[in-house]
């Protein structure tokens, strides 16, 4: 359906169909209505956006010169001879940690939520 | 389906982020804003459907700067209703739909943010 573009006085809003995803029975649906407008969720959603554009931007690190900082710590290397102390890699750490977190939250309040395809629930450790 | 739960929507308290104020994002491309008759016609188009929810203060659609620097909130559209109600039910009503193929998503935007002409957000 991507051949919009050539019908000029044709409306670009696509024709109203209610497509739900899944039919909820009708008990239901206060209770899903009320997720999705529930402000909470919309702020976590958004959060959840900005993240994503930060790690595709990359992170935004602090910018103070080098002596201004603290001094680095020795370099530390995981088993692929990757440097994995960097201040890149624990912003990016973090942000990822959030990210997680957040998909955890919206998920707890709407299971019907679909998460992205790269995220994998938090283990349960003992 | 829609009617019903939209109904149900109403009857709830007004949530706290609700607003007259809607905003549309992921709607149009910088490239159709740039030409001025596409730009119309996504005015009226807009305009006309978005009447159907509530009656409509203005329409703002961010259009990039000529010279190419970044302007702010372009690709998104803004709606400011005469009330909340007509704004909430446009919420409703418009989220997920499909304009000229983008997939809408509708959310409220701050009144005074608006009203201050700040379209980042």
């Amino acid at each position: 359906d991507g051949s919009g573009e050539t019908k000029k006085r044709k409306s670009r809003w696509a024709d109203d169909e209610p497509k739900p995803i899944i039919q909820l029975p009708d008990f239901m649906k206060d209770f899903a209505q009320g997720i999705d407008t529930d402000p909470e969720i919309q702020l976590l959603n958004a959060r959840l956006l900005e993240i994503s554009k930060i790690l595709q931007a990359g992170v935004q690190l602090d910018d103070r010169p080098e002596g201004a900082r603290s001094p680095s710590p020795e370099p530390v290397y995981d088993n692929l001879g990757i440097r994995i102390n960097t201040r890149e890699f624990r912003a990016r750490e973090r942000l990822n940690k959030e990210r997680q977190e957040i998909i955890a939250q919206i998920i707890k309040r709407n299971p019907a939520f679909k998460p992205p395809a790269d995220y994998r629930p938090p283990k349960l450790h003992k | 389906q829609q009617q019903i739960a939209l109904q149900r929507l109403m009857l709830q308290p007004t949530s706290g982020a609700a607003s007259k104020v809607l905003c549309l994002t992921q709607v149009v491309s910088e490239d159709e804003l740039r030409d001025d008759e596409d730009y119309e016609d996504i005015l009226e188009d807009m305009r006309t459907e978005c009447e159907k929810f509530g009656e409509l203060v203005n329409v703002v659609i961010p259009r990039p700067n000529p010279n190419g620097e970044p302007s702010p909130g372009v690709g998104k559209v803004f709606l400011d209703y005469v009330d909340a109600e007509g704004a909430s039910k446009a919420r409703a009503g418009l989220n997920g739909r499909k304009f000229g193929g983008n997939q809408v998503v509708a959310v409220f935007y701050p009144e005074n943010k608006f009203h201050q002409q700040e379209y980042d957000g």
